[in-house]
């Protein structure tokens, strides 16, 4: 396994409360790995660290975590798109940011506008769009650097069940075509089983792992998969080692 | 324009009608609509009245001018920082809540009788509006957009030009309208200063020196449309420019 980014003994206090004490884990190199596990267990702090949003109290984290190359997909869609600019230019912006020359940039929107561009008006406002298709926008948005690590955070909460999946996807049709490093956060078993090569289940505070399950299912996963005989057994697996340490 | 805009204008006549039609005030001091509005016809084709709408006119945009040209970017600037607008909050606090005509003596004698001083104390109490709620709009725009932007590498300078400015869009709007209105009356009012040549102010204690009452509700009248009319522009540009505004 060749690690893309590591936590050690990695330590993280609210007020009073012990978040991380001492706390390890490894992102393999090119893979879906999912942070699963009760609300409180931190695993949207933990992206926070990663991505230096927030400071750690102690530890060490290892691999290369650059603005420019990893991107961060957000749960609450609605407040991180910009509502004063256009679709076009939402998704555009991180390059802009970057001070890519306007050729590139609109060479890459015509690469996406290839495949995405049915899925919503362009040229519009954020607003005028439909939930799910806001959450498109932002993970075009994401996705136009080609970054090699990405961070998602509960995407798929606000979304009905429908652009539940379309969004999966998405996500998964850039995965195989880029092979990113992708960390997930969801407390949704379906979502992590899906999309993910390991599951990591958090138990409560002090956060300690409380398993990794591998899912060895191959991909593409379609509709079907999520029916399969080793979908329900990878699954159990989860919600298993999720219940042995959650007292549920 | 719907129905219902119309009700509001059309009870206001009626009112105005029944009132002086029958003859519930004495007609000296109130004349009915009919003999106001041929006096503002009289008014208008007679080229009396038009010189003195074209100089509050261009006092109350060059006030406005001013005003937004320094308040603007100075609220930007002072709304960068929590601690920097803190410690010039009193200062700010002070002005806005010091009546501006109380102001007026001191501008005559720094501006003189002319445009200079009537312009200059609209423009201060104006500029002192909008830096109030330009810092505001910054310190409390949300940050959530900020976030997302630092975690896609903006630096601050990208930060301030493609989020944190229009954030604070909509609390500048609503300084420019309320300055807006501010400087509206500051004008009319200091118009009725001695020394004034022209302007709606300046016909208005006119007409009244000469108890010519429906003159004076004639000038009072086109003062209110004038003023209706500005308001109007700003608010439809308002809604035009933040158009993702309750969205």
């Amino acid at each position: 396994m060749i690690e893309r980014i590591t936590i050690t003994g990695l330590k993280k206090r609210f007020d009073n409360v012990e978040l991380y004490e001492n706390f390890h884990l490894a992102f393999e190199q090119g893979k879906i790995t999912t942070l699963f596990g009760p609300n409180g267990s931190g695993k949207s702090t933990l992206l926070n660290i990663l991505s230096g949003l927030e400071e750690k109290d102690d530890g060490v984290i290892t691999g290369e975590i650059h603005p420019h190359t990893f991107s961060y997909i957000f749960q609450n869609y609605r407040e991180s798109l910009l509502p004063w600019k256009r679709n076009r230019e939402n998704i555009a912006l991180p390059l802009v940011f970057q001070k890519k020359d306007p050729a590139f940039i609109e060479d890459r929107l015509q690469e996406l506008e290839g495949t995405f561009g049915d899925a919503f008006d362009w040229n519009a406002y954020p607003y005028q769009l439909s939930g799910g298709q806001q959450q498109c926008v932002a993970f075009l948005r994401a996705i136009i650097t080609k970054p090699t690590l990405l961070f998602i955070d509960e995407p798929f909460s606000a979304l009905d069940y429908a652009n539940n999946l379309k969004l999966r996807e998405y996500i998964q049709t850039y995965y195989l075509a880029h092979t990113p490093t992708v960390i997930l956060v969801t407390h949704n078993v379906e979502e992590a089983v899906h999309l993910s090569h390991s599951i990591v289940v958090l138990s409560p505070r002090p956060t300690g792992v409380a398993a990794r399950v591998p899912n060895p299912i191959p991909f593409p996963r379609s509709f079907a998969t999520l029916t399969s005989q080793e979908f329900h057994a990878t699954k159990s697996e989860v919600l298993n080692a999720f219940r042995g340490c959650s007292a549920v | 324009m719907t129905r219902h805009h119309y009700v509001g204008p059309t009870l206001l006549l009626a009112t105005w009608g029944g009132v002086a039609g029958f003859g519930l005030v004495d007609p000296f001091f109130l004349p009915g609509p009919l003999e106001t509005f041929t006096k503002i016809t009289e008014l208008i084709s007679e080229q009396v009245i038009l010189p003195d709408i074209l100089a509050t006119l261009g006092r109350i945009l060059s006030a406005f001018a001013i005003s937004t040209c320094i308040g603007v970017p100075l609220g930007l600037l002072l709304g960068q920082s929590e601690r920097v607008y803190r410690s010039i909050e009193f200062v700010v606090d002070f002005f806005r809540s010091t009546p501006a005509l109380a102001l007026f003596p001191l501008f005559l004698i720094l501006f003189g009788v002319g445009d200079a001083s009537k312009i200059a104390v609209a423009a201060f109490s104006a500029t002192i509006l909008i830096v109030f709620n330009v810092a505001y709009g910054l310190m409390h725009s949300r940050k959530s957009r900020l976030v997302a932007a630092k975690l896609m590498g903006a630096n601050n300078l990208q930060r301030f030009v493609h989020i944190l400015f229009w954030e604070s869009l909509p609390q500048t709007f609503v300084g420019l309208r309320n300055s807006m209105s501010w400087i509206i009356a500051i004008i009319i009012v200091t118009e009725m200063f001695v020394g004034t040549q022209s302007g709606l102010g300046h016909k208005i204690i006119d007409y009244q020196i000469t108890y010519d009452v429906p003159g004076v509700y004639a000038a009072i009248l086109i003062a209110g449309v004038l003023g209706y009319l500005i308001n109007l522009l700003l608010a439809i540009t308002d809604r035009r420019m933040i158009h993702w505004a309750h969205r």
